[in-house]
């Protein structure tokens, strides 16, 4: 008996040893700020001075009837999200099947290559892409005639909004091909070359065979994707900083604004807590339907 | 058999077309780092006309560029090895105790995972402020553990389930400590993970902004390589010839962890990814 409870005590001594460091640390840098949001969301807060009042459900309401900058800012968020995840998941699906299911030499050439503009930090990206706006696309224009290049492709809001996506898509284009070749590898050869002999032409084998066999990359590819764009912060406060006017201001730049550069903590943390919502409803309504996919598939 | 040939052809040269034009932005920056001010501002597209290396060292000075890349890199290395020494050991543990205890361990240590970092970057301020960790690299460097812990526990623990018991009962009945054990015995053998996690973390850190914006801000003397990056381009706005040099000496470093260890991030992104 008191051996057994002395096995029990250094069994979970031990199992503390292993997991603590890492509970703790994550307790402490996301745990605890993630709780002082919530409890914050409804308290008048500055951050400069010591105190803050509770508000009840003020900033929630101010944020959803009283602010149309975050209005907006929601509305910019889903609409660049909706735009980012179509694009991406479509363009990496099509060269990745051209890529792998075609006998070109230097396969891994090309995937090294799609990859390069994935490792530049998002905010040199940002001003990469400044300079191509403006200095390039005048050039272009100038060299060509052509009049895409002499649109205002940050100046006007609703071009300003597709900017901004063009960019997100060019940046993360290589990530998701590397995802969507690994799925790719997973399908039999045989299968394909079974369906050659059948009579099924290209198109149609890539969507009786093809694409029911990498459902799990597209759950995988929607969620990262969906994830990363709604909370895109960096790349759009080097491009456009939120402009013109906010047509491009994110909902994570929103409450980047509102609580450092205005000062409103209290209400920036409510804020918080409705992207975290939006966020956590929004992929947990695309995994349980890509999930589905996946076994009818 | 030809045809195929000939259709592979056309493949490939669709596929080179699309890449020039893919990668047509980064030549333009590399084009333009050597170019004059007048010169970037009457033809952008030209090949320079000859190499000069002048805006390099314009702002090779002005963002201090060894100081910054030391900072960085202090912080990219204490944050790694954080990262690594919690998440194996944790991972590990996690992966090999079947209880609903740890199971729960387990839930909570990979939520932040769906937990945008905006969503609490507000009061993780005001946490570091009352640590002391403000305009602090090493501050910075373990804030770092906490937020890249999550999902390099998640890959441990998917690796260890593919790791045999049988050698840790062995050395078990040979009298050895289990911190022993993982130390000689298990994580040599988590080396393919250990590689990803590295990989994956340090381009993170490495690239991160908003995180060292918040701690450390724009205290000169500890900027990182991207704090630096946006404090000079702000400073020369239209000067786009040293913000392409600038550019350039910041994708360098990077470049140069992503060649090293390239296998490693696809073999990490992808089985990461393939397996949540």
């Amino acid at each position: 008996m008191d051996r057994a409870l002395k096995k029990k005590i250094s069994h979970a001594l031990e199992f503390a040893g292993f997991t603590l460091p890492a509970v703790c640390m994550i307790f402490l840098f996301v745990g605890i700020p993630f709780i002082m949001c919530i409890y914050y969301s409804f308290r008048k807060w500055n951050g400069i001075q010591k105190g803050s009042t509770f508000i009840g459900l003020q900033n929630y309401i101010r944020a959803f009837t009283n602010d149309t900058t975050f209005g907006n800012s929601i509305s910019y968020t889903l609409i660049y999200a909706v735009l980012v995840v179509i694009l991406i998941n479509v363009l990496a699906i099509l060269f990745s099947v051209l890529l792998e299911q075609s006998k070109i030499h230097g396969k891994g050439f090309f995937r090294a290559a799609f990859y390069i503009p994935n490792i530049i930090s998002l905010i040199i990206i940002g001003f990469i892409w400044k300079f191509i706006y403006s200095r390039a696309f005048d050039s272009l224009h100038a060299a060509t005639g052509a009049n895409v290049f002499a649109w205002s492709w940050l100046g006007d809001p609703k071009l300003a909004v597709i900017s901004t996506v063009l960019v997100t898509v060019w940046q993360a284009l290589g990530f998701y091909m590397l995802i969507y070749i690994a799925g790719l590898q997973s399908v039999p050869d045989d299968l394909l070359e079974a369906a050659t002999i059948d009579g099924a032409g290209k198109l149609r084998q890539f969507f009786s065979i093809t694409l029911p066999m990498i459902m799990p990359s597209v759950t995988v590819c929607t969620f990262y994707s969906i994830a990363n764009s709604l909370k895109m912060f960096e790349m759009i406060f080097s491009l456009t900083g939120g402009g013109p006017g906010s047509a491009t201001t994110s909902v994570a730049l929103d409450i980047y604004n509102t609580a450092f550069n205005s000062n409103q903590y209290g209400y920036g943390s409510s804020k918080s807590v409705i992207l975290f919502a939006m966020v956590a409803i929004i992929t947990v309504i695309q995994v349980t339907i890509s999930k589905g996919k996946e076994q009818e598939a | 058999m030809k045809k195929q040939k000939f259709g592979s052809t056309i493949v490939f040269i669709i596929l080179i077309l699309f890449l020039i034009c893919y990668l047509s932005p980064l030549i333009l920056v590399i084009f333009g780092s050597f170019k004059s001010y007048s010169e970037i501002m009457t033809n952008v597209l030209s090949i320079p006309q000859k190499l000069t290396f002048g805006n390099f060292s314009t702002v090779f000075s002005s963002m201090n560029y060894p100081k910054s890349f030391l900072n960085t890199l202090i912080v990219t290395v204490i944050g790694v090895t954080g990262i690594v020494i919690l998440g194996s050991l944790a991972g590990y543990k996690l992966s090999r105790v079947k209880t609903k205890y740890s199971y729960l361990i387990f839930l909570f240590c990979i939520m932040p995972m769906i937990i945008p970092f905006q969503s609490f970057m507000i009061t993780l301020v005001k946490v570091s402020k009352q640590l002391g960790l403000i305009g602090n690299l090493y501050g910075l460097g373990i804030i770092y553990w906490g937020l890249g812990a999550p999902l390099s526990i998640f890959l441990y623990h998917g690796f260890v389930k593919s790791i045999p018991h049988e050698l840790e009962e062995c050395a078990m009945l040979d009298g050895c400590s289990p911190l022993r054990l993982f130390v000689s015995i298990i994580f040599p053998m988590l080396k393919p993970v250990t590689a990803s996690v590295i990989v994956i973390n340090a381009m993170w850190i490495w690239n991160d902004f908003l995180l060292p914006l918040l701690i450390i801000g724009s205290s000169g003397d500890n900027n990182t390589l991207q704090l630096a990056a946006y404090g000079f381009m702000g400073q020369y706005k239209m000067e786009w010839q040293n913000i392409m040099a600038g550019a350039i000496l910041i994708i360098i470093p990077a470049l140069v962890i992503y060649m090293i260890f390239q296998k490693n991030i696809v073999k990490g992104m992808v089985t990461g990814a393939v397996k949540g």
